[in-house]
């Protein structure tokens, strides 16, 4: 997975310092609103960090709090969700 | 809303930086300050650093078994329904401000959440080593003694662990 490899990237990096982090961060995003936003931004070439993997979702009523525990639990450091 | 604060009040109880979630909104046509959003937000999680390293945040592998309890507990019949009559309660009142969310999941959800959490880590704790006492269990998962109590006699019931002397396995 390639979550996994993220993280053995980090902790190859020994130091730890926080400038290399690079963190593993889950998106869901829906749809209609900040999927077509994150669309328009790479149309537009905006450059913003590649850390976010995106899951796209019809709605964010879509979302459950079991999503966000699971994606800790597999080993994101952040969980953003985009409405 | 209900739900984010919800997930931020279960990530909180089991010792996870809740605002490592976000939620945000950025239509179709603001791709512009969707790109702030994100690399404001990855920054923000740079300086935290990886789980389980941030300030006021439990360690990782305490961490890896606490989420495992909690997707479990998230899953279970009780914090669920009170979500539900939580949110039907929230309607009837039209009362949506944060406050509101805030008291009502904590009240309602936040309880049946963090006994079916701490209910399915001492299982977990139990699984990796055996014949532990109620006070291990209670700094390994960070329940209070009645709390703990509590978990113990209602897991007892079900038959899912046994007492020897007050050392307590799974069955």
């Amino acid at each position: 997975m390639s979550q996994d490899k993220l993280k053995k990237e980090n902790e190859m990096s020994g130091d730890a310092r926080k400038e290399d982090f690079n963190p593993a961060i889950l998106g869901f995003f829906c749809h209609w609103c900040c999927y077509a936003a994150a669309d328009s931004a790479g149309v537009s070439r905006y450059q913003y960090p590649p850390n976010v993997r995106v899951v796209r979702v019809m709605c964010t009523g879509r979302i459950d709090t079991r999503f966000i525990l699971e994606a800790f639990k597999c080993g994101a450091d952040g969980v953003f969700t985009g409405g | 809303m209900v739900m984010a604060e919800a997930a931020r009040q279960m990530l909180d109880d089991i010792g996870v930086d809740s605002s490592r979630m976000s939620l945000q909104w950025a239509s179709a046509a603001e791709a512009p300050r969707f790109v702030e959003l994100i690399t404001g937000y990855v920054s923000d999680i740079k300086s935290k650093g990886a789980l389980g390293t941030g300030e006021n945040e439990a360690d990782a592998s305490t961490l890896r078994r606490r989420l495992d309890a909690a997707v479990k507990a998230a899953a279970g019949r009780k914090p669920r329904t009170a979500f539900g009559m939580l949110a039907k309660k929230l309607g009837k009142d039209n009362d949506y401000s944060p406050e509101a969310i805030a008291k009502g999941v904590k009240a309602k959800v936040i309880p049946g959440f963090r006994a079916l959490r701490i209910a399915e880590e001492v299982k977990l704790c139990l699984e990796e080593k055996g014949g532990l006492d109620a006070a291990d269990l209670c700094s390994m998962t960070g329940a209070s003694s009645e709390e703990m109590d509590k978990a113990l006699a209602d897991l007892a019931k079900k038959k899912h662990v046994s007492e020897d002397n007050g050392r307590w396995s799974l069955v």
